[in-house]
């Protein structure tokens, strides 16, 4: 009788208790989980030239658009729809395809006219879009 | 001979736990390799759409500016002139990091500058604007 309990009550000894480890691991899988915050930014890329000789874009070739204090856009001296901007900027570009688009934004413009711009202007298949220091800074 | 029965019966009621165990610790490394620690500005800001918005899966550091033209970085309102500080310290945390501006609609171009200028003083190479996906 003794002898065939005996094996069974050894090998319960030696087996290792995993139960603490258990509860580390689960409460580092919490942990993590509760932090994981999974951001999805979208966003547009903005460079601005750095050379300051650039703040007065005196290139012809480049399609300058110009973003005023009362919150218009402007391009070569008209004022123009923010939903015409595309078709503006898609035609500038078909006259000279190398041209990038230099936006000039004054400081009291709104942002949210910055990023229609730059948005028509990548619709329009302009990718180079570089900003100039604002105007009336 | 009948109390072994017994005790064999017992341990073959017990649950294996190893596929468990395997299940959790794989959950546990994807948490943390996926775990990336970003500092939310905190506030709320209305994003202009953009059709054509890239995925910025890299952004770490986010700066807000809001409708009155204040600048939050990390939960705490940072004033004009300290935003380069706070952007060398948190590039020191994070230094592959990329910053995103959530610009509020009605911010004006004057406190983007502002941001964009700590930035590049920072050393930060590559600044985008967040923008809402249509």
């Amino acid at each position: 009788m003794r002898r065939s309990v005996q094996p069974i009550d050894d090998e319960d000894d030696n087996e290792v208790n995993l139960t603490p480890m258990l509860d580390v691991v689960f409460i580092m899988l919490i942990f993590f989980i509760v932090t994981a915050s999974f951001i999805k930014e979208a966003g547009l890329d903005v460079n601005r030239p750095d050379a300051p000789e650039t703040n007065e874009p005196t290139d012809n070739l480049s399609i300058i658009v110009n973003l005023t204090e009362r919150n218009e856009i402007e391009i070569g001296g008209r004022v123009i729809d923010p939903r015409a901007v595309r078709a503006n900027i898609e035609r500038l570009h078909a006259e000279d395809p190398s041209a990038p688009v230099v936006i000039r934004p004054h400081i009291k413009s709104k942002n949210e006219l910055l990023i229609q711009v730059m948005d028509s202007s990548r619709q329009a298949g302009v990718y180079n879009i570089s900003l100039t220091d604002p105007i009336g800074g | 001979m009948r109390k072994n029965h017994a005790a064999e019966q017992e341990e073959a009621d017990e649950i294996n736990l190893t596929p468990m165990l395997d299940v959790v610790f794989i959950m546990l490394i994807f948490f943390i390799v996926t775990a990336s620690f970003i500092k939310q500005p905190g506030v709320d800001v209305t994003r202009t759409d953009a059709w054509t918005a890239v995925k910025m899966p890299k952004a770490n550091i986010l700066i807000a500016i809001t409708e009155g033209d204040e600048i939050w970085i990390d939960k705490k309102k940072v004033d004009p002139r300290s935003v380069r500080e706070k952007v060398e310290q948190l590039l020191a945390e994070n230094p592959k990091g990329e910053v995103v501006i959530q610009a509020d609609n009605e911010s004006t171009h004057e406190t983007l500058t502002i941001v964009m200028e700590a930035c590049k003083k920072a050393g930060v190479g590559n600044v985008a604007i967040s923008t809402s996906e249509v």
